[in-house]
């Protein structure tokens, strides 16, 4: 029963970092209708950023994570501006949209592994006593990186549905063309989505750098997020988060009662399972899934 | 001799799967960053055929290539199903080929076989000589040619085009849409049979994420719905950088920039919607006509 306690706490602490990238794969693809391939590469980008201003410069841990989300949120919208704006502007296929995502990803992994060296590092941050829960041992980090995520999905959920700006980012999600003849802006919107994914990335990279390690293809990570935001439905934010904690879940206890071997082969069979009897997702609606 | 006939073997090798990934990516619309793993599959089921069956290595690898093909299905019949214009599709191929990197990584042993795990299964060499390669190259240029030709490969292009107006004609969109993903894959798992019988053995250090992104750049570059685009490219991301030594890093790097300029000035690539035929022969012949009868009529 400890044993299960203890890969239920480690796979939710798992999950809530693959819903912090799910749900940015979902808001670019609720309005764009495209799969964000470099946004793997905005994670590590953050995280390396985190860790260069630590190691380096010495920064204390907050104002690291701050100039890395700052850092990020430039590059991800300066990638919108370059790369995705003048397909959108003529209206080139989704197939063209995405070519450019997986150049923009392959650009920025390469220059890391160029500039930082491709070594697997450790996160600079002490290392602190777990707290103990009965006999279920609780890592602080995870405990803060479980806080952190769900603080800032909720900070987001508030943005999108408390706020005139949420109000214009759903209009476009639902048609956007409309929303424009509607008075509102595109580009602003199109800043704000890609800033907010820049935010989401960095958080979520600077977690996963603490628990694991920093190096340029951890962003390699984001395939579960993927697969979770797939199997809850596409393009939809709370069935983002539900297909994160699920996945992140039960892939822990796979790796834990069987073998670490398989954990990858579960996902993606899981993901096989889940869209031959849910063909839209778990939580997906049939036809126009959005906000 | 022997370095010309690598750049060779290995170009060919390359211009197969990437012909394969044309018809799926460039011809049906379909993105895909995982024919790594198709290529994988194939290759190891051929090689395993061949070292510990005896089986003929053309057989072998006809075999390997159907294998990856009907491993392609079941990918393809669930993601397709839905409606969700493709996405699912390449998250799915994406997901699949790391899959099987990391399982061939990490078993050494597949009931009584023993594959080698990380170390990669050695299998005998000598049989991908230049000619094996320059006769499969040819089939598979020759087909490919005759199915993006074919009304199944119309089928294709509307679909690429619109799926829904493709639909609305009568186009069965689930059916074509899997006929393209199995023909892909199958240049994909001949592929992979090939390169193992060049190395003399098979590795999954060769199907990485890396190989997925060649296939890819081949046929951006080399142009969207062309054949004969992807060939030339295809031929040359393997051959220039082993003449020119550029670093394998500054390699990836100047792809994926190409990637972006590409797409933002001139998406259909170098050859773009151009196909390989002999009209050019005609016309210049007819060019030459013309311009003898004017000069003729010039002295009259």
């Amino acid at each position: 029963m400890d044993l299960f306690l203890q890969q239920l706490v480690s796979g939710i602490s798992i999950g809530a970092i693959y819903a912090l990238l799910a749900v940015g794969y979902a808001l670019v693809y609720s309005i764009y209708n495209f799969t964000n391939w470099a946004f793997d590469a905005f994670m590590a980008f953050g995280a390396i950023m985190a860790f260069i201003a630590i190691a380096s410069l010495a920064m204390p841990f907050w104002l690291a994570a701050i100039l890395a989300i700052v850092l990020t949120i430039i590059l991800a919208v300066g990638t919108e501006k370059l790369a995705y704006k003048p397909l959108r502007m003529r209206k080139a296929p989704r197939l063209f949209m995405m070519i450019s995502a997986m150049g923009v990803n392959l650009t920025i992994v390469q220059t890391m592994n160029k500039f930082f060296g491709g070594t697997f590092r450790k996160f600079p941050v002490d290392s602190v006593q777990p707290i103990f829960i009965g006999n279920v041992s609780v890592g602080r980090m995870d405990l803060l990186a479980g806080a952190i995520s769900f603080g800032v999905l909720a900070l987001l959920w508030v943005f999108l549905y408390r706020s005139k700006w949420g109000l214009a980012i759903r209009a476009s999600s639902i048609d956007i063309q409309t929303a424009s003849l509607m008075g509102i802006n595109n580009d602003a919107v199109a800043v704000i989505i890609f800033g907010l994914t820049g935010v989401l990335s960095t958080v979520a990279g600077v977690f996963y750098g603490i628990k694991y390690a920093v190096f340029p293809m951890m962003g390699t990570i984001t395939i579960k997020a993927m697969i979770a935001s797939i199997i809850g439905g596409l393009g939809n934010l709370p069935a983002a988060i539900v297909g994160s904690m699920l996945l992140g879940v039960l892939e822990t206890l796979v790796a834990g009662y069987i073998s670490s071997t398989y954990r990858d082969l579960f996902s993606f069979l899981f993901l096989i399972v889940i869209l031959l009897f849910f063909p839209n997702g778990l939580m997906g609606k049939s036809g126009d899934e959005k906000l | 001799m022997g370095y010309i006939n690598t750049i060779l073997i290995l170009g060919g090798i390359n211009v197969i799967a990437a012909l394969g990934v044309s018809i799926l990516t460039g011809y049906t619309g379909l993105f895909t960053i995982g024919h790594a793993g198709f290529m994988a599959l194939g290759g190891y089921l051929s090689a395993v055929l061949i070292k510990e069956y005896e089986v003929h290595f053309v057989l072998a690898l006809i075999i390997g290539g159907l294998f990856a093909g009907v491993a392609s299905l079941i990918i393809g019949y669930p993601s397709f199903r839905s409606r969700l214009r493709g996405d699912y599709f390449a998250i799915a191929t994406l997901g699949f080929s790391e899959a099987i990197r990391l399982l061939l990584n990490n078993m050494k042993q597949v009931g009584p076989l023993n594959i080698g795990g990380s170390f990669g299964y050695s299998i005998p060499s000598g049989m991908a000589t230049v000619p094996v390669v320059v006769v499969a190259l040819l089939l598979a240029m020759l087909f490919a040619h005759m199915f993006v030709t074919s009304q199944h490969g119309k089928n294709c292009i509307a679909i690429a085009q619109d799926e829904v107006a493709a639909e609305m004609m009568g186009v069965n969109l689930l059916r074509t849409k899997l006929i393209a993903l199995f023909i892909s894959a199958f240049y994909a798992g001949v592929a992979g049979g090939l390169m193992g019988l060049f190395f003399a053995y098979q590795s999954p250090s060769f199907y990485s994420i890396t190989q997925s992104s060649n296939l890819l750049a081949a046929v951006v570059f080399g142009g969207i719905q062309s054949l004969i685009g992807p060939f030339i490219t295809a031929f040359v991301l393997v051959a220039a950088p082993q003449l020119l030594l550029v670093m394998e890093e500054w390699r990836l790097i100047a792809y994926g920039f190409l990637f972006v300029l590409i797409m933002v000035f001139r998406p259909q690539g170098l050859l773009g919607y151009v196909e390989m035929n002999f009209n050019f022969v005609k016309a210049g012949w007819n060019k030459l006509v013309a311009r003898k009868s004017i000069s003729r009529k010039a002295v009259h």
